[in-house]
């Protein structure tokens, strides 16, 4: 019964990663379905764009192992985004059932229990595969030089661009503290701005374009990242290819502070649901 | 100095008011307009080490509230609240550590996990020494039974197991205070009884302070050493329980079986409820009128098989209360 160090706090998220892992494996069949089914469910979004690409050598210029490449990105991240930040997307449900009260009688932190209490595994590898079948199958063959700068690089682009969708999530997540729900309203918008950047951002009108870096920064998940590696167009600034872990840390603090907010008001109004 | 001191605590709830059809939703969208619902209305007491304390009070009446605020959950609107020294919610995680709760509505174990492994969990969480929990592991087992169902998956359980199960997971860290809201809420009479009996248990022989909240006056007869009683927010009794039927509870029921038929008899200070074929239901108050004295008048012209006296439920004495019909004067209500 003592207070938390660092490091206690860190065996106690491999504590939290352990039961979800056996949560995981309890139903080994159903899970495994599941993954298997989402991997499905990605993959046919990928062949399709495959079999459409197929017809053109390239589309301004972008070959299609390149436009595979940049979809790579997407599902790599979000991979990442479902084993790390589970808890965040499922924060709404949190906070309707009244779990988030039993939160608040433990001895953490909040947003340390709701990261590490959570992870979606079965997600984590649908998605993860797709990513990891596209990675493998692109990226030695678009004339990327994996030295340790752009292999560096490459994993700052990749966490960066985790975080932002996590941010996004946490966004839509403030909204249940006011008892609104947003869960239709964020798939809509941040499910529809990942197909938009599924392709490059050049390909749109300018007002989809700022939209995609101003607004819901999806440009920087993948659009940017790509680009310091294939260098396909010049017109953006060349400076965003390097902020994707900027915007996400960014992001993430200012949302962070109106989700802090949030908890505010949730604990002065009591469960908003009610 | 006590262990729980809250002064003229007050919660109210904001009521979002909606407004009908589209313009009315756009309107308190832009507008919003609240409505102040005050769940908590200035209620103070204090709870010394080692109490025993029961909450009880019909539905909505703010029970649930007060826990939520003592435990740091919710903030209060005003007043104080000071659990060991420190502010439940501005000390919202040093105060866990010495705290436990159980929510009856709401379990914290694991749902597809066995038992043990939210368990082993929680020793991580309040980082509990090895020897701690190994010994608190064990004593629990025992005397909750949990060995049977400790490896099972939590959603096989049956309620009363599930419920056995969540009370240990809130004593592992032997906490200083343990809040129960609704603990035995649909429980069967045995599984009841066994929680009832851990509760004071744990309470005699680790000094543990314990806060219900119920509406079954059976588990605070069975459990508490005090009673605070509240309505629509408002606190009406705060006192032991023995204080309570002594004060309210001197009505007694004798209830007499004669050999043979028996007409009513007119013994002054003492009302017939009910006859029904040998038997008789007798009303008396006992400071008025003994009832050996009641017994004697009535061997006086009948024989008697049987009789027994009955003390008055506890649970008719607080409807009367909430009814409004026993009016509490302020000196009697004990430790106010
Ligand atoms: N989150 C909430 N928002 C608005 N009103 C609430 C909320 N929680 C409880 N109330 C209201 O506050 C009052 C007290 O509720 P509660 O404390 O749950 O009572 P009890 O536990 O004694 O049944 C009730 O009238 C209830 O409707
Ligand atoms: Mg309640």
């Amino acid at each position: 019964m003592g207070k938390h160090s660092m490091r206690s706090l860190f065996v106690l998220f491999f504590k939290y990663s352990n039961m979800n892992l056996k949560l995981a494996l309890e139903y080994k069949l159903n899970r495994s379905l599941i993954a298997l089914a989402i991997f499905c469910r990605e993959m046919i979004g990928v062949v399709v764009m495959f079999l459409i690409l197929l017809r053109f050598l390239h589309i301004r210029g972008w070959e299609i192992h390149e436009m595979l490449f940049l979809y790579s990105f997407l599902f790599l991240s979000y991979s990442l985004f479902v084993l790390l930040f589970a808890g965040i997307r499922d924060f709404d449900n949190m906070v309707h059932s009244g779990d988030f009260d039993r939160l608040l009688t433990r001895p953490l932190g909040l947003m340390y229990q709701i990261i590490s209490a959570r992870i979606d595994f079965t997600a984590t590898i649908g998605h993860g595969v797709v990513g990891i079948v596209l990675f493998m199958n692109t990226a030695f063959s678009v004339g990327i030089e994996w030295n340790w700068q752009n292999s560096l690089y490459y994993v700052l682009a990749l966490i960066g661009g985790t975080i932002i969708q996590a941010s996004l999530f946490l966004l839509s997540a403030c909204f249940s503290f006011w008892a609104v729900k947003t869960e239709n309203l964020r798939n809509l918008i941040f499910f529809n701005a990942r197909r938009i950047a599924g392709y490059p951002l050049s390909f749109y009108p300018v007002f989809i374009q700022k939209l995609l870096i101003f607004v819901i920064p999806f440009s920087f998940v993948n659009y940017f990242p790509a680009q310091y590696f294939l260098r396909k167009d010049g017109s953006f600034w060349e400076g965003y290819l390097y902020l994707t872990p900027v915007v996400g840390a960014l992001l993430f603090y200012l949302v962070f502070l109106l989700w802090k907010l949030g908890v505010r008001s949730y604990t002065s109004t009591g469960n908003s649901v009610y | 100095m006590a262990l729980i001191e809250v002064t003229d605590l007050v919660k109210e709830y904001k009521l979002n008011v909606r407004k009908k059809g589209l313009s009315g939703a756009i309107r308190s969208l832009l507008v919003p307009e609240f409505k102040l619902k005050r769940a908590v209305d200035s209620i103070s007491f204090t709870i010394d080490k080692g109490d025993t304390v029961g909450f009880i009070g019909p539905n909505g009446a703010g029970k649930s509230t007060t826990v939520k605020m003592l435990t740091g959950i919710l903030a209060p609107t005003s007043g104080s609240i000071t659990v060991g020294g420190l502010s439940p919610f501005k000390e919202r995680k040093k105060n866990a550590m010495r705290i436990g709760v159980v929510f009856g509505q709401k379990t914290q174990l694991w749902w597809d996990l066995p038992v043990i492994d939210t368990f082993d969990l929680l020793r991580h969480i309040y980082r509990i020494p090895a020897q701690a929990y190994k010994h608190n592991l064990a004593m629990f087992s025992e005397m909750l039974g949990l060995q049977d169902f400790i490896n099972v998956p939590v959603r096989q359980l049956s309620l009363g197991q599930k419920m056995r199960a969540d009370i240990a997971a809130a004593l592992l860290h032997d906490p200083e205070i343990l809040f129960f809201d609704e603990p035995t809420i649909g429980l069967d009479v045995v599984a009841k009884e066994k929680i009832r009996e851990f509760i004071t248990f744990v309470n005699r022989e680790k000094g543990t302070t314990m806060l219900f909240t119920t509406h079954d006056m059976d588990d605070i007869e069975r459990t508490c050493n005090r009673m605070i009683i509240i309505d629509k927010g408002t606190k009406i009794y705060d006192g032991t329980v023995e204080d309570i039927k002594r004060t309210y509870g001197n009505d007694r029921i004798m209830v007499v079986e004669f050999g043979e038929k028996a007409e009513p008899i007119r013994i002054p200070g003492v009302e017939l409820i009910d006859a029904k074929d040998n038997r008789m239901w007798l009303r008396f108050h006992k400071d008025e009128i003994q009832a050996s004295l009641i017994l004697n008048r009535l061997t006086q012209k009948y024989s008697i098989s049987d009789f027994t006296v009955q003390e008055p439920e506890i649970e008719g004495i607080i409807r009367d209360i909430y009814l409004g019909g026993i009016h509490l004067d302020k000196s009697v209500s004990g430790v106010c």
